[in-house]
């Protein structure tokens, strides 16, 4: 059990450490930055209420990534999310390339787009993309052949690269 | 796509500068609330249990209630059926433990005639023969004294008795003279009413101490402690009112008392306070 000075520095600490990663894979969930924070400061309020108890801080951050996910679910189902009609975020301050790269990416279904977020920019491997998900690696390892195909034919590269299980 | 180009994009992605800030505020101030409801609940939950405790005290004094009442009837109950219903002569011989007796002469004697056998009520003269009986006969009675029932009848003797004659005749025979009560003789063989209490505290309150258990008469610190009396024993005394006994010491009250101790060390605790009178406003 935390006290509250114990909760506040662990809230602090995961806000330095985690809150960019967790407003980044719901922006890839949700196309948009304003609501990507939303869904990040919601998850901290979950964090200070439920205030978990983790093994390490890569439990910690996988329980925040897991928890934005479904987060970020909770608010692409709601009716005033799908009712509105959202100005896509502007991201020409990007380099072309870069432009280019995460627009093909957020073009995506959501089933790949997810597993190639937290491979290509989380780092993680399949086995844990499958632990984050709850779903088997062989259906994480699909997602993630079946996302870089899909890329490939839109913005090409990627024959040589291979996913580190 | 070299994982490069997209971490670097991703990276590159514009948030709010103060996300951090407004977030931990955000944290910080729903921490407050949770701590603020939890306080609010305990509380609440402190006036159930202490609502729970009234509503279980009041279950289990009406139960114990109950409980006497039906003790009581059935002892009542049980106790009818054996009384015994009594003869009705025994009724008749034996009489109440209270009663009355009858009486038709009853004041002060005025004149005593010079045989002392006959004395005057009022307009009435009572003769006591032979056959007069003295004192009550009722199984109930007490055993005349010679206080109540004196051998001579004196002027000024409280009488009472009864005739079965005629008492508008003006003149009877007493069946029984109930009381023949002499007059107070002397006021000096009572003692008076009156009595003395020791005093050693007396004067006007001229400080009280901020606790207001004690205060400063002349120069003696005189402290009221759980144990000192208040008021005046004694079977004279009159029943201390606030008036004559106010419940607070106050600067300018003209206080009476008493204490064993020695008052010469300028500071005792009082065995009694007998007044504590509030000046006149």
């Amino acid at each position: 059990m935390y006290n509250s000075y114990e909760l506040n520095e662990s809230v602090r600490r995961a806000l330095d450490l985690y809150s960019q990663s967790m407003i980044k894979i719901a922006f890839a969930y949700l196309k948009n930055i304003a609501d990507a924070e939303e869904v990040a400061q919601e998850v901290f309020l979950t964090y200070l209420q439920k205030h978990p108890v983790f093994e390490n801080s890569e439990h910690e951050k996988a329980w925040l990534i897991r928890t934005t996910i479904n987060k970020s679910k909770n608010m692409l189902k709601t009716g005033w999310f799908k009712s509105r009609n959202p100005v896509p975020e502007d991201l020409s301050y990007l380099p072309k390339e870069e432009n280019d790269v995460l627009q093909a990416v957020l073009a995506l279904d959501k089933k790949y787009r997810i597993p190639i977020h937290l491979h290509y920019y989380e780092g993680y491997s399949i086995q844990e993309i499958a632990v984050i998900l709850q779903s088997k690696p062989a259906t994480v390892g699909t997602w993630l052949a079946r996302g870089r195909l899909i890329l490939k034919e839109k913005i090409g590269g990627l024959e040589d690269e291979e996913i580190c299980l | 796509m070299k994982k490069s180009v997209y971490k670097s994009a991703m990276s590159r992605v514009k948030t709010s500068e103060n996300f951090k800030e407004e977030t931990y505020q955000k944290v910080i101030s729903e921490m407050e609330k949770t701590s603020q409801t939890n306080q609010i609940n305990q509380k609440e939950s402190l006036k159930m249990e202490k609502a729970k405790r009234k509503t279980l005290t009041g279950w289990t004094v009406g139960i114990a209630a109950c409980a006497v009442l039906s003790v009581s009837l059935f002892a009542m109950n049980q106790q009818a059926p054996t009384i015994n219903n009594p003869n009705p002569s025994e009724v008749a011989t034996k009489p109440p433990t209270l009663g009355k007796v009858a009486v038709n002469i009853d004041g002060v004697i005025s004149e005593v005639s010079e045989d002392g056998k006959s004395f005057k009520i009022g307009d009435l003269w009572v003769e006591v023969t032979d056959k007069t009986e003295l004192g009550s006969k009722e199984p109930t009675a007490v055993k005349p004294s010679e206080e109540l029932l004196g051998k001579e009848f004196k002027v000024g003797n409280i009488v009472s008795g009864f005739t079965s004659q005629d008492i508008s005749t003006g003149k009877v025979a007493a069946d029984v003279i109930y009381n023949n009560i002499a007059p107070q003789k002397d006021d000096t063989a009572n003692p008076p009413t009156t009595g003395k209490a020791v005093v050693n505290i007396e004067g006007e309150i001229t400080e009280v101490s901020e606790n207001g258990q004690s205060f400063k008469v002349g120069d003696l610190w005189v402290t009221v402690t759980p144990e000192t009396g208040l008021g005046i024993q004694g079977p004279t005394a009159a029943e201390p009112s606030e008036e004559l006994l106010g419940k607070e010491f106050k600067v300018g009250n003209i206080v009476s008392g008493f204490t064993s101790e020695d008052v010469s060390t300028g500071k005792v605790n009082a065995t009694r306070i007998y007044n504590n009178i509030a000046p006149q406003k």
